[in-house]
């Protein structure tokens, strides 16, 4: 009797399995047809629920209804690269057109980047590259050359805490995750361009508390206990700088600890009004998400030709065979921050 | 015993009716069916385990450890590997980690533990052990091998380890003294005792069995995405969720594997169906879906447990 069950249940799967599958086919010459409407273009940010990705997220969706398209601006809760690889496997079946992604590790993203292209997705990177060889991705949507930022970094540092323009002391990095590779090529012109040209300058161990608050906060008040004569903080994830402005602040270390890094102006700015930091770096989010859904929407009509293009409110946007770069980095102080709302 | 009620008929369809709406809602919105497989990847892994649960829940014990393991051989196997052993051998070391992890797990049980209590405690252990040997980071760059396990034939290994398991399992469990034995300790481990039925020897052998799937689930995940210390966690929620919706009951006598593939089908097909609905509908977040199957799994289970109810009756009657 339990047999007989069994075995009838055992059957019915197996139907409605080749059922499903036969099922399924339709749906696949239906998708070429529905090519030519306007793209479904789905962007993912590292993690949600960040201020630096809301932000981006709102200058996508305006950009999204500028150009009347459909977007999906979504991730993980956590910064996990598996889980934005599963998340992009779910886009990739359910047939959007473009898919631009910030990955949380280059390598690993790869062959899932690679498998979305076979199916005939366009995939682009933004704001932190995937491995360009290995991903096979088609543009890198870069907020910034990395020089450029890692430069700006190096010099408001050597603005607030340097002594005749050279950097003396203790000094430390505080990045996110270990695999970003954003961060990782920012920290890598930093730290050669401190070797040859501060050799005062003692570089702690880097720290990488993840993007997350708390944690970063916590790591970054054990580190000022245990060195009492830390001289500056590079503070490089959006949620690292705020945090670290907490923990100085906390311990009331202002004078003596200088801190500059990459955040947004909304979170930093009572840390600048109160002096606990004078000057930071970063680049517009807004027009970064706003960027990338511009291109993705090009891309989705054929390959960008390097060039230099206007996008939407974005004039000059440059276009090489690789990235596209939105600009210049912007360095907020007390004077400018009032000026930007992101 | 002839007349079928049409409660117990509507009880008995109630899996089969989630099913038709979770495959309608996958195949009303896949474009690219091909890339299902990709998506049903950690599917097949849960239900590979599922399997083994089946087994194990059968006898009316359960093993919370089955994503601390996966973990910890992963783990083994990454730092293995990273420190110069070919990546053949250290896949040996994490199948041999899992079964060792399996067998302590069954040995405390037949030393006398509640399976609840000893898989709870070797959860939190495994995991923390995991994040330990890894110091808590992920392990991702490895030197190549010359067998790639990740892959088989086009198809992700996982699919032909469901595949084993699940014909190993369903001829062990349903066509065996072994299976026979599972259900009588299930049923009644005392009155099994009394009927000669090797009580502990049963016991001991599904939990190591549920360390080495969850070793070699780990190789395939190791070779294809590297060590993550904390990548599994929950998965055994999931798991448990699987068999406990295909009508497997939770204190063990009743259920079957080909059931829990039933089970392992709604819940995927629902899953990956909500997810896809949540581009369209805002509502379904990745909470809301989790409140959806939540629901679900309480509605299948009243009726699993009613018709178990209805059938001891009947018996007794």
């Amino acid at each position: 009797m339990i047999k007989l069950r069994t075995f009838v249940s055992l059957f019915l799967c197996i139907l409605v399995m080749i059922a499903g599958c036969t099922g399924g086919k339709p749906n696949a010459d239906g998708q070429r047809q529905s090519k030519s409407a306007s793209p479904r273009i789905g962007m993912m940010p590292k993690l949600m629920g960040i201020s630096f990705f809301d932000a981006a997220g709102r200058g996508a969706k305006e950009a999204a209804q500028e150009l009347g398209v459909e977007l999906l601006y979504d991730g993980p809760t956590v910064d996990s690269a598996e889980e934005q690889a599963e998340m992009l496997n779910t886009w990739v079946a359910q047939g959007l057109d473009v898919i631009a992604v910030a990955p949380n590790d280059p390598d690993s993203i790869a062959t899932t980047l690679v498998d979305a292209k076979t199916a005939g997705v366009s995939v682009l990177t933004w704001d932190t590259d995937a491995n360009p060889e290995s991903s096979e991705r088609s543009l890198f949507v870069n907020q910034a050359p990395a020089e450029e930022i890692a430069n700006s970094l190096v010099d408001v540092m050597v603005d607030v805490a340097g002594q005749d323009g050279k950097l003396r002391g203790k000094f430390v990095i505080v990045s996110g995750i270990t695999t970003a590779a954003n961060q990782n090529t920012w920290m890598g012109i930093m730290t050669l361009r401190l070797e040859k040209e501060h050799p005062g300058c003692e570089l702690l161990e880097t720290m990488y508390p993840g993007e997350d608050q708390r944690q970063s906060q916590a790591q970054i008040a054990n580190l000022l206990a245990a060195h009492s004569d830390l001289k500056g903080i590079w503070a490089i994830t959006s949620v690292a700088l705020p945090a670290a402005a907490k923990a100085i602040r906390d311990v009331r270390r202002a004078d003596a600890v200088a801190l500059t890094g990459l955040s947004l102006p909304s979170l930093l700015r009572e840390y600048v009004k109160d002096g606990t930091v004078k000057k930071f770096v970063l680049f517009d989010v807004e027009d970064l998400g706003y960027l990338t859904v511009q291109v993705a929407k090009r891309l989705s009509e054929g390959p960008i030709v390097p060039g230099t293009y206007d996008m939407g409110r974005l004039k000059g946007i440059k276009v090489t065979q690789d990235e596209v770069i939105l600009g210049s980095p912007l360095i907020f102080d007390k004077n400018n921050i009032d000026d930007y709302q992101f | 015993m002839k007349r079928i009620s049409w409660k117990r008929f509507a009880a008995r369809m109630l899996p089969w009716l989630l099913l038709v709406m979770a495959l309608w809602l996958v195949y009303s919105q896949v474009q690219r069916p091909a890339a299902l497989v990709g998506v049903g990847v950690q599917w097949a892994r849960i239900g590979a385990l599922a399997v083994v649960m089946t087994a194990i829940i059968l006898t009316g014990g359960i093993d919370l450890s089955v994503g601390s393991m996966l973990s910890l051989c992963s783990v083994v196997m990454g730092v293995a590997w990273q420190a110069g052993i070919p990546g053949e051998c250290a896949a040996v070391l994490a199948v041999g980690a899992g079964f060792l992890a399996g067998a302590v797990n069954g040995t405390l049980i037949v030393l006398g533990l509640s399976p609840l209590v000893a898989t709870l405690a070797t959860m939190a252990f495994y995991s923390g052990l995991a994040m330990m040997i890894s110091g808590a980071e992920r392990i991702t760059k490895f030197p190549a091998t010359r067998l790639d396990f990740s892959r088989i034939g086009g198809w992700p290994s996982e699919y032909w380890i469901l595949a084993l398991v699940f014909a190993v399992g369903t001829v062990v469990i349903h066509f065996t003294r072994f299976g026979r034995w599972c259900y009588a300790i299930g049923d009644n481990k005392i009155a099994a005792h009394f009927a000669a039925v090797p009580v502990h020897r049963t016991q001991w052998s599904l939990y190591a069995a549920s360390g080495l799937i969850a070793g070699l689930l780990a190789v395939v995940y190791t070779m294809h995405k590297g060590a993550i210390p904390n990548a599994h966690r929950g998965v055994e929620l999931e798991v448990i969720t699987c068999v406990v919706v295909g009508g497997t009951l939770i204190t063990g006598g009743r259920g079957s594997i080909p059931l829990t593939m039933l089970g392992l089908a709604v819940i995927s097909n629902l899953d990956i169906g909500l997810n896809f609905l949540s581009a369209r509908v805002s509502f379904f977040t990745a909470e809301a879906r989790l409140m959806v199957i939540g629901a679900l799994l309480i509605l299948v289970s009243v009726g699993n447990e009613w018709l178990a109810r209805e059938d001891t009756r009947k018996v007794e009657e």
